[in-house]
């Protein structure tokens, strides 16, 4: 490992950490008083200036010098975290997370806010209480006044600059002589039990230079007296050196406070005070204090060796003990002879072994590269697709059906199962790392719009897979920033509507039905379904007298251009709207809806695969081509009779199902895989759910059966073929298309709403 | 043979950093997360010298300290603090639990080993 | 001085004499009183300051009861330790004739 491999490990460890801060100082906000809280707050800040100091990292350093001070504050009950105390706090952890970054991937921070914090901390730090104010964020343009006093720490400390340069003069040894030092050093019982030791702080003392010494034992009683952990014994000791007394001290620095310790220069080297008593010269080569006894690389490997012939005799002995089991019997007899072929890698890798157990033995986790558990899975989709071709072509070549070849598949189907979900399992993690980016943005955002906010998230170590995580952040950002900047009204405006000033967004995370539904509501106003109507009229994208329902009209702020806010802000103005949230969902196989209350809040709800992996499916056929339907979306599926079938229209067609009304879609017919509609009597019809809340019929001309299928990405080996998700392969190699079902039901839609997309012929 | 130390140290990086150098200076490193870890591998580790941090969670430093000082096998193995500043205070509360020495971070690969050197035979 | 041979016993050191050892040799020192004594300090490869205080406080009581205290071989380890703390032991070291 080198410097730049742990560098790397810092920042990551640096993210951990950044999350544990800002978890904890919510925590804190919440009214949170565990001191346990508080010193995972600091340790979080303290690691982090641990390490950017040992990459000088110096504008990070400082800052989270800055930050612990006032965090120690906190710890030691000198500072009380209340709300305003929090916001400072909060503020700076988003500036640890800038400065971070940008010591990771170059970048600048903004300079002025930082200056800011820092000077904001310091006053909390020196007692000045903050005072609420309802004005958003105030610019940080204040001319900068006199320079900011030097961070001053609760132990008075201030780093003081020095040069080096300053004590060469000081430190030169008087030319010829050299300065002879009387030293009496007399350690106390507590040096011992500290685990320091008299005999090395003289030895390191008598390579400072020349050196006698004199012991006094004077104060050493006899055995049935003594006790034996106590100091008795001290020295007086004359050096020769030119090192300076600094040296001296520096050798009992650590024994400093458990030995009475004179240091006296002798000017006069006539007069020396030792003179009367017997002095010993310490003269000798010292070499044996200084390391064990050498022991030759040749000595230790044969030692090694010995201990691994021994070990393959007790795995021997052992694996005889329980000779039925054979398979061990056969592991330690192919593992002794590759042993004794190379000992000194055997004893190497054991000793390592030893070592990593050592320093494992408490850890529950391990870190992988993302790259090796990918590979895993892709090896795995890989095996999944194998099995299923080897069941297939099984099926197939033995009409008799050898029961113990069935059996024996059937075990490997389980087994593939399971190593499939067990293997998927090493990707999931808990969506709290993008929770908590998200109440940056809320922050941010309710300091720019002057909103007061408060985010609540639930749930937030529900499971996902990574590859889900990693693409959930951008649409989540969107819609948080949404929810505050139009979603919630202004403090003034929500007290005069009867609410409490600060507006509420919750954020939460659940698992249901092998999916994850993430929901995002806000107590705000709710949507202005005149307001959108009217635009929807206006932009053309609905007929001025089309009969929708609230659900309808809520779901079209989700279409491209769509924007009700009456002027663009600085937040809308990033030009993002739900349209692309939505898309960003569909294209992670989810769906996205609104719900909404007027006055008091609307709900996003959206609902996502586990995994981007692997899907259950239905295998069906339409117009000889196979396709996959998700099995999530199906409800129902069932077979057509003639009489409930109703046409309307010029080809619009209801299936009638328990006395209600379902528009039928040929799924051939949009796909363009046929140029006339199927026979819905001959077909089978999937009732599905579609985002929108309405149902559809989709129909197909037969079910295959139903599996679970890995994906493989249309956009990345192919292109984007609008109304199919993706592609997976059979067990019997060919490559079906995986229904896009939302944008099946989206295009069956065509007549009420602009069509969002035009279907081309697929494939 | 080697001089055995146990580092005990809830940062990856410090962990990470302590390992390559004492490797280098030819130490065989043993390594523990908290204090509660430390307590629990000291037996396999049987380390010559013991370096730790003091703001660790679970069991912190001074904890660990005083917890390998009653260990009757293990209690006279020199200990030495990682401190982050010459923090006056946290140093004497390291001496008290009985602590040798202390290294002050961001640490020296030399000074490192100095201290370890000094307190060791 | 050696006039009784046969109540001569004879005291190995451990390889490591440090703050623990201080302790359990001080009871082995106590268990061998009225005796005279041999110490081997062959195998000591470290030897602490609180040791050599229970060797020099044995010897000490040794020569109160006037017994013989020796060393009967000692380590490189062991006489260059003493020597750098300033304990004479060369007078306590058996001399090969």
């Amino acid at each position: 490992m080198d410097m730049n491999e742990i560098k790397e490990i810092f920042f990551q460890e640096c993210e951990e950490q950044l999350a544990e801060l800002e978890s904890g100082l919510l925590k804190l906000n919440d009214g949170d008083r565990d001191p346990e809280t508080v010193n995972a707050v600091f340790r979080a800040v303290h690691s982090i200036k641990g390490g950017a100091g040992a990459f000088g990292l110096d504008d990070l350093v400082s800052f989270a010098h800055v930050f612990e001070t006032t965090l120690d504050c906190v710890r030691s009950n000198r500072l009380d975290p209340g709300p305003e105390v929090l916001k400072v706090m909060l503020k700076s952890a988003d500036v640890l997370a800038d400065l971070t970054n940008a010591a990771r991937d170059g970048g600048s921070v903004d300079e002025a806010r930082s200056r800011q914090l820092i000077k904001e901390l310091e006053a909390l730090a020196n007692g000045e209480v903050p005072q609420a104010s309802a004005a958003p964020a105030e610019p940080v343009a204040k001319p900068v006044a006199a320079a900011a006093p030097p961070p001053v720490n609760d132990e008075g400390f201030q780093p003081v600059a020095f040069s080096f340069d300053d004590f060469d003069a000081a430190e030169e040894p008087p030319l010829m002589e050299m300065p002879t030092y009387e030293i009496v050093f007399k350690p106390k019982s507590d040096l011992y039990a500290k685990g320091n030791e008299a005999t090395l702080l003289l030895r390191d003392l008598s390579r400072l230079g020349e050196m006698s010494i004199h012991c006094d034992m004077g104060a050493l009683p006899t055995l049935d007296r003594l006790s034996p952990e106590s100091a008795y014994f001290f020295w007086k000791i004359s050096l020769k050196t030119d090192k300076g007394e600094d040296a001296i001290r520096t050798v009992f620095e650590f024994a400093e406070w458990d030995c009475d310790l004179e240091i006296s220069l002798i000017e006069d080297e006539v007069a020396q005070p030792g003179e009367e008593l017997p002095m010993q010269p310490v003269p000798f080569d010292l070499s044996i204090l200084d390391d064990e006894p050498a022991i030759s690389v040749g000595v230790v490997e044969e030692e090694e060796q010995l201990a691994s012939r021994q070990q393959d005799r007790d795995a021997a002995v052992a694996a005889a003990a329980t000779a039925s089991n054979v398979l061990q019997m056969a592991q330690s007899a192919t593992r002794a002879p590759a042993e004794k072929a190379a000992p000194a890698a055997s004893a190497a890798a054991q000793s390592a072994a030893a070592q990593q157990a050592a320093a494992s033995a408490a850890t529950p986790t391990i870190r992988v590269d993302l790259d090796r558990v990918d590979r895993l899975i892709n090896l795995v989709g890989e095996l999944v697709i194998n099995q299923a071709m080897l069941s297939q072509s099984v099926v197939e070549n033995d009409t008799n059906g050898t029961s113990s070849i069935n059996m024996g598949l059937e075990e490997l189907q389980q087994l593939t199962r399971e190593i499939q979900d067990s293997v998927m399992a090493i990707r999931a993690q808990p969506v709290k790392p993008v929770f908590q980016r998200m109440s940056r943005i809320v922050r941010e955002i309710a300091d720019m719009t002057g909103k007061s906010v408060r985010l609540i998230t639930e749930g937030e170590n529900t499971e996902v897979d990574k590859t889900v995580i990693d693409k959930l952040a951008e649409p989540l950002t969107h819609m948080i920033r949404n929810a505050v900047d139009h979603g919630l009204e202004t403090p003034e405006k929500r007290l005069a509507a009867g609410k409490s000033a600060e507006g509420t967004v919750r954020l939460t995370a659940k698992h249901r039905s092998g999916r994850i539904v993430i929901e995002l509501a806000d107590d705000g106003a709710g949507i202005n379904r005149e307001k959108v109507r009217q635009k929807a009229i206006d932009n053309d994208l609905i007929a001025a007298d089309a009969n929708l329902s609230d659900e309808e009209i809520d779901n079209l702020i989700f279409h491209a251009g769509f924007s009700t806010a009456d002027k663009i802000s600085d937040i809308s103005g990033r030009g993002v709207g739900m349209d692309v949230v939505k898309r960003s969902i569909q294209a992670l196989g989810g769906r996205i809806n609104i719900s909404s209350k007027p006055g008091h809040g609307s709900v996003f709800t959206m609902s996502l695969p586990l995994t981007l992996a692997v899907l259950d499916g239905m295998v069906v056929t339409v117009a000889n081509q196979t396709l996959v339907v998700p099995l999530t979306a199906i409800v129902e599926t069932l077979q057509p009779e003639a009489s409930a079938i109703h046409s309307f229209g010029a080809n619009q067609r209801l299936i009638s199902i328990r006395n209600s009304f379902c528009p039928l879609v040929d799924v051939g017919r949009i796909l363009n895989f046929r140029a006339i509609q199927a026979n819905p009597v001959e077909g089978v019809a999937l009732l599905v759910e579609s985002e929108g809340g309405g149902q559809r019929a989709l129909m197909v001309d037969a079910i295959q059966g139903q599996r679970q299928v890995v994906i493989k990405s249309l956009e990345a080996n192919y292109t984007h073929v609008p109304g199919i998700a993706a592609a997976t392969i059979l067990g019997d190699g060919r490559v079906a298309l995986i229904l896009d079902v939302d944008a099946i039901v989206a295009a069956s839609r065509g007549q009420s709403l602009k069509p969002e997309m035009s279907l081309a012929a697929a494939g | 043979m080697k001089k055995r130390v146990l580092t005990v140290d809830d940062s990856r990086t410090i962990r990470n950093m302590l390992l390559v150098t004492l490797n280098n200076a030819g130490f065989e490193t043993i390594q523990a997360e908290d204090g509660v870890e430390g307590l629990e591998v000291l037996e396999e580790a049987n380390p010559d010298v013991i370096v730790t941090d003091i703001n660790m969670p679970r069991l912190d430093g001074f904890g660990f300290i005083e917890g390998v000082r009653k260990n009757d096998r293990y209690r006279a193995i020199p200990i030495l603090v990682l401190t982050t500043e010459s923090d006056a205070e946290k140093k004497n509360r390291a001496r008290q639990a009985g602590a040798t020495g202390w290294i002050v971070k961001p640490f020296d690969p030399t000074k490192l080993i100095d201290a370890i050197e000094r307190v060791t035979a | 001085m050696a006039s009784k041979k046969t109540a001569q016993k004879t005291l190995s050191l451990a390889p490591v004499l440090d703050l623990n050892e201080a302790t359990a040799l001080h009871e082995k020192l106590l268990a061998l009183k009225g005796s005279d004594i041999v110490i081997d300090a062959s195998a000591v490869e470290r030897v602490g300051a609180l040791c050599v205080q229970v060797l020099m406080a044995g010897a000490k009581t040794w020569e109160e009861d006037h017994l013989s205290f020796t060393f009967s071989k000692v380590s490189d380890a062991f006489e260059k330790t003493t020597q750098l703390i300033g304990v004479e032991i060369d007078h306590l070291v058996a001399k090969e004739i």
